[in-house]
């Protein structure tokens, strides 16, 4: 390598991205902090012929540009030593120590590492995934070279959302196009790591099970319904199309469910009280709950009760259970 | 019916614990497996961390035999839970782990140790079955191979049932031999004195292909139970797990049909029915291992034990309809069901055992009636 030199941008191949694995740089806290202290640190070249490629300092080299400077201190490499594996691995170094990289960017450079340079997955687990301060585990390998080959649109939103590892496998499970029919939809509703996981789930498990995509099971007119509804919150949306889901993805208790409401609903129960079946139907018996604040209130929830025991609605539901 | 590919599977890779290497069962396997490499083991709690990170170390395991010896208890109680009705079997694991793959297996979550793992020091686990024998146990109670493993599959690599059915002849005890393979060549030549009961996982064709991997197709399991009885073994089937699928009911009855064209109902002792069933973890390995698998798309909700199982009007149809078509067979099928409520025994029977003493009872006469050997019963030699 040699002494810093001035290079003029023009002779920067800024289509050449092989040691690039920049995804939504924020690059105004760059640009404010080179207007007001001007340009610090020299960015890296590789000399090719006729031209320099860039290896780092891509987002420096983008602000520098768009300033309209013409040419720039660097640090030159000479061609083919060393290799280009060495240098992408020292630009993954150079930016470890100065900005870290965000879930996109882990990808973009482990799938560099298996197809642009060829490394086996176990060489990439055993000597890369700690540079990015990840377990040494094939899994997540997999999980990050996933992500690398989704739609940007999913990868942006990975970012803002910081989706997990495990959601992003969910949604690594999906055709591209149902994980661009399912962007919006997720936008409108309110969803935390649960309940992020809990809903690709469902849409995951309704869609095979129907054997139809997930773009309409997110089009049926009862979800869609919802969704429109503009002065829900996006809280009670989620509940809302959460339980239209849950009745998709189990018909059957749903079925029980309505056929228990049915009889529950056949005598009045004094107010104050419900009744509940075991869990999931699952065991015999009726659970009763009720409250109350005073003594007036008790006596009178305890007489409305035992008036219970002659109604036939009322044996009958007991029978049933 | 369609056929699969003979049951067939390859050790890439034998691990032999130094401590089990001069072992005389160690050098049968060895001498089984003349052309595998070995590599010796001094550390097998290092062998087995080194491949956890892998992505598919379950799959892994089934490829490489870990040889070692095992120091704890290899016979226990039938895991049951409080809740259910349980048929008081007992489990013997001269193996963990199994070559076949079955999508629902319940291995995948349970088991630490990721190798088809063989001990062998057999001769202790032997001397624990007879201890456990003197000790005054109820006449022919039940014990089995197949919990950790099939009985049979690693028959080739070393005849389990060379040493165990000569052994139970001579016990007032029955073993049952469980398997999905066609392994039965060992047996047929054995004296087993009707102490040994061979029995079959059994799923219809559809099932067997998409979640089975590995395993014997249904004809060729059915021609390995009709060798047996044959043999003069009795027989076991076990409609466990049984999967609610498109078209199950055609399916289940379908393969009821064809088991009885073929073996005899009268030679089989026992039939069990269990839908399937499974501990919260073993979802996500599952998922991962067999991304097409279909099983936990089925309506399966969590239960008092923690496991998740079919919505209870399912599982009640399912066992309904096939206990009818079994009696429409054989009114005298001796069936039951696997790790279920009084109230599940209840809906589907119209009665249901007091509790798992009385079903062990009930197993215990059906035994006595069926094998028709004289049951020398002995009392406790060693108290207890």
């Amino acid at each position: 390598m040699n002494a810093i030199q001035k290079i003029l941008l023009n002779q920067i191949d800024l289509s050449d991205e092989t040691f690039s694995v920049n995804f939504m740089p924020d690059l105004q806290g760059l640009r404010s902090s080179i207007k007001a202290i001007g340009f610090i640190q020299p960015v890296l070249l590789r000399k090719e012929k006729g031209h320099y490629r860039i290896v780092c300092g891509f987002r420096r080299i983008w602000v520098l540009k768009e300033l309209g400077v013409f040419e720039i201190p660097a640090m030159v490499f000479e061609e083919k030593e060393p290799s280009d594996l060495e240098l992408f691995v020292l630009s993954l170094q150079e930016n470890l120590t100065t900005r870290g990289f965000n879930a996109v960017e882990k990808a973009i450079a482990l799938q560099k590492l298996i197809h642009r340079f060829q490394l086996e997955h176990s060489e990439v687990v055993k000597t890369y995934l700690h540079l990015f301060s990840l377990e040494p585990n094939e899994k997540i390998l997999n999980t990050y070279l996933s992500l690398a080959e989704m739609e940007d649109e999913t990868k942006r939103f990975v970012l803002r959302e910081e989706v997990s590892r495990s959601n992003i496998r969910l949604l690594a499970q999906m055709s591209s196009e149902d994980r661009m029919a399912l962007l919006p939809f997720l936008s409108l509703l309110k969803l935390g790591e649960n309940r992020l996981r809990e809903m690709l789930t469902l849409l995951s498990e309704i869609s095979r099970r129907e054997r139809i995509s997930i773009k309409e099971v997110i089009d049926r007119p009862d979800i869609q319904g919802i969704l429109s509804q503009k002065e829900l919150t996006p809280i009670q949306r989620t509940e809302r199309v959460k339980r239209v889901l849950m009745n998709l993805r189990h018909p059957k208790m749903k079925q029980m469910e309505e056929e228990f409401d049915r009889k529950r609903k056949a005598f009045n129960l004094p107010v104050g009280v419900s009744v509940h079946h075991a869990p999931y139907f699952e065991g015999k018996g009726l659970k009763m709950e009720f409250q109350f604040e005073s003594t007036e209130e008790y006596r009178t929830i305890l007489n409305s009760l035992s008036e219970l025991v002659d109604k036939k609605e009322f044996k009958k539901l007991i029978e049933s259970s | 019916m369609k056929r699969k590919e003979m049951l067939s599977f390859k050790i890439e890779k034998i691990y032999l614990d130094v401590k089990a290497e001069t072992n005389w069962v160690t050098r049968h396997i060895l001498k089984s497996l003349p052309d595998v490499p070995v590599e010796r083991v001094e550390d097998k709690k290092n062998l087995i961390k080194q491949f956890l990170p892998i992505t598919d170390p379950i799959g892994m395991g089934k490829r490489n035999l870990l040889i070692t010896h095992f120091y704890g208890r290899r016979l226990k109680p039938c895991p049951g839970t409080s809740r259910h009705i349980c048929c008081g079997y007992y489990v013997i694991n001269p193996i963990t782990n199994c070559p076949m793959d079955c999508s629902y297996c319940v291995l995948q979550g349970y088991l630490n140790n990721p190798f088809l793992t063989l001990y062998s020091n057999w001769d202790d686990l032997l001397q624990e079955v007879e201890s456990f024998l003197a000790i005054g146990r109820p006449p022919l109670s039940r014990l089995g191979t197949g919990e950790l493993s099939d009985s049979l599959a690693l028959e080739s690599i070393f005849p389990i049932s060379q040493f165990l059915v000569p052994f139970f002849a001579k016990k007032n005890a029955i073993l049952e031999l469980k398997t999905k393979s066609t392994e039965v060549e060992h047996l047929l030549s054995l004296d087993h004195r009707g102490r040994t009961v061979v029995s079959w996982s059994l799923n219809p064709p559809q099932v067997i292909e998409e979640e089975e991997r590995g395993t014997a197709s249904l004809e060729e399991r059915i021609d390995a139970a009709k060798r047996c009885q044959e043999a003069g073994y009795p027989l076991g089937f076990h409609f466990d797990p049984m999967i609610d699928h498109e078209g199950w009911e055609k399916g289940y009855e379908g393969l009821i049909n064809f088991l009885f064209s073929r073996i005899d109902p009268k030679r089989v002792v026992w039939i069990s029915l269990g839908g399937f069933r499974y501990p919260a973890q073993l979802k996500g390995i599952a998922e991962e291992r067999f991304p097409k698998t279909r099983i936990f798309l089925g309506e399966l909700f969590p239960g008092g034990d923690g496991k998740f199982r079919y919505f209870k009007t399912i599982r009640v149809e399912m066992y309904r309809k096939m206990v009818k078509w079994l009696k429409q067979v054989s009114p005298d099928l001796f069936i039951y069901l696997c790790m279920e409520s009084q109230e599940v025994w209840k809906e589907v029977f119209g009665w249901s055992p007091q509790n798992s003493q009385q079903l062990n009872q009930l197993f215990e006469e059906r035994v006595k009636k069926f094998i028709k050997i004289p049951v020398e019963y002995r009392p406790a030699l060693l108290g207890g």
